[in-house]
């Protein structure tokens, strides 16, 4: 009679300890809104990284990079190609665009799987990436769903909507459904794929806590740099879509 | 039991109590882990890495250097082609040169030739003037002198009467017979 709710008791200690926690959330309260907190927390470490990072390699360029800007040169060059390929020849204009993304969740999703948030504790919830919150995730499938809308708008007009009713008018409500789905299957792919990651390696830290994790460590380092390139090169896919075709 | 379980319940419940705070559970945090991941990462990521790059700054100096190679053989090439720009007005100031001075020549030759047949021609003109004069002169000489014979055989023939025939055939008897005396 005494040892039930006791054991219940120690199993829940051990739960809690042990426990992974998924939707516990560090709330701040601006304006009415409830924001996720680690999520802009984490945001801006990446932002920091990023900027720092590129502020001090190209702070004095030479015509013959040094290793920073080496790097980053090489790192703009492999987002160009990756823009050319997608986009075709007018990649030009959206190379920021895509950069932008492929950089962001790139660093997101790194910083999730090497950076110990865990030593940072919170309130409530954990640090983590912020491609781990279906939040950010969605901001940038909806900013890539506007990105291809303006493209196309801006490239032919309001012919660009004559798109709908190709190769016949029978496929119309299913072009329409396209332009949900898109960012549905690109915010929630990422979403998943990460959250997947630092989740295996999570509950794999909890039941055993050194060497087995790591191998699952390193597939999470592939999948994220592969999400990012998929997300990068699906957006300019997608902007490259709603611009062809135009004569 | 009891105490531990309390630990437990301590342990996983103290984030909740405070604000921001330290995680120092080594396990927990995974640094362990964490560690080994980013120095594997870092131990084979480096090489690759960096020969990427150096292939990477290799193939911008190639490329500089072909092009300042390039651009050296191209201002070589200009350099060429203004020597010889230069030759060439040279030798197209030569030539306009020796053109005048032969025009300048073929002028004086043709001036000189033209005022020579100019004289030449001036010289016939007073001539041919000349005659011209001197024939209208004897025209006008034998003119009047016909003018004078023609008037002379006019009186003469108007005057000529019977006594002065006589009288004229005698005088000149006269002078025949003094002619035949003399003798």
């Amino acid at each position: 009679m005494n040892i039930t709710p006791c054991s219940i008791k120690t199993l829940k200690g051990l739960y809690d300890i042990s426990g992974v926690e998924v939707g516990q959330h560090f709330y701040w309260q601006i304006g009415g809104f409830q924001i996720h907190a680690q999520v802009l927390i984490t945001s801006w470490v990446v932002i920091t990284i990023l900027l720092g990072s590129v502020i001090i390699a190209v702070r004095n360029p030479q015509t013959i990079p040094t290793d920073g800007q080496n790097f980053f040169e090489y790192v703009l060059e492999f987002i160009r190609d990756l823009s050319k390929t997608q986009i075709g020849e007018e990649y030009g204009p959206w190379v920021p665009f895509i950069g932008t993304m492929f950089l962001f969740i790139f660093v997101s999703n790194w910083s999730g799987a090497l950076l110990p948030w865990k030593i940072i504790e919170l309130p409530h919830g954990e640090l983590a990436a912020p491609t781990n919150d279906i939040n950010t995730t969605v901001a940038l499938a909806l900013l890539t769903s506007a990105a291809y809308f303006y493209a196309g708008l801006s490239k032919k007009g309001l012919s660009y909507f004559e798109k709908y009713i190709k190769p016949t008018p029978i496929l119309l409500p299913i072009n329409i459904l396209e332009d949900f789905t898109k960012p549905l299957s690109l915010s929630f792919r990422l979403f998943g794929n990460i959250l997947a990651d630092e989740l295996v390696v999570v509950v794999l830290v909890s039941l055993v806590p050194l060497v087995v994790p790591i191998p699952v460590m390193f597939l999470g380092l592939f999948t994220s740099g592969i999400q990012a390139l998929i997300f990068a090169t699906l957006a300019a896919a997608y902007i490259g879509e709603s611009m062809e075709g135009h004569h | 039991m009891k105490n531990v379980t309390h630990s437990f319940v301590f342990l996983a419940h103290w984030p909740f109590a405070g604000s921001f705070g330290l995680n120092t559970d080594i396990l927990a945090t995974n640094l362990i882990n964490l560690t080994v991941v980013v120095g594997v990462l870092i131990f084979f990521g480096k090489g690759v890495l960096k020969d990427l790059l150096d292939n990477r700054k290799q193939r911008i100096l190639s490329t500089i250097r072909n092009s300042e190679e390039l651009r050296k053989g191209t201002l070589e090439q200009l350099e060429k082609a203004r020597i010889r720009l230069q030759k060439v007005e040279l030798e197209a100031d030569e030539y306009r040169m020796n053109g005048y001075s032969e025009i300048e020549r073929e002028k004086e030759n043709l001036i000189n030739a033209t005022s020579i047949s100019l004289e030449q021609l001036e010289k016939s003109k007073n001539e041919t003037l000349y005659f011209e004069k001197q024939r209208a002169m004897n025209q006008v000489r034998q003119q009047g002198f016909q003018q004078a014979v023609q008037g002379a055989l006019g009186t003469l023939n108007s005057c000529l009467n019977t006594e002065l025939h006589f009288r004229t055939i005698r005088a000149n008897i006269g002078i025949l017979g003094a002619i035949e005396w003399k003798r």
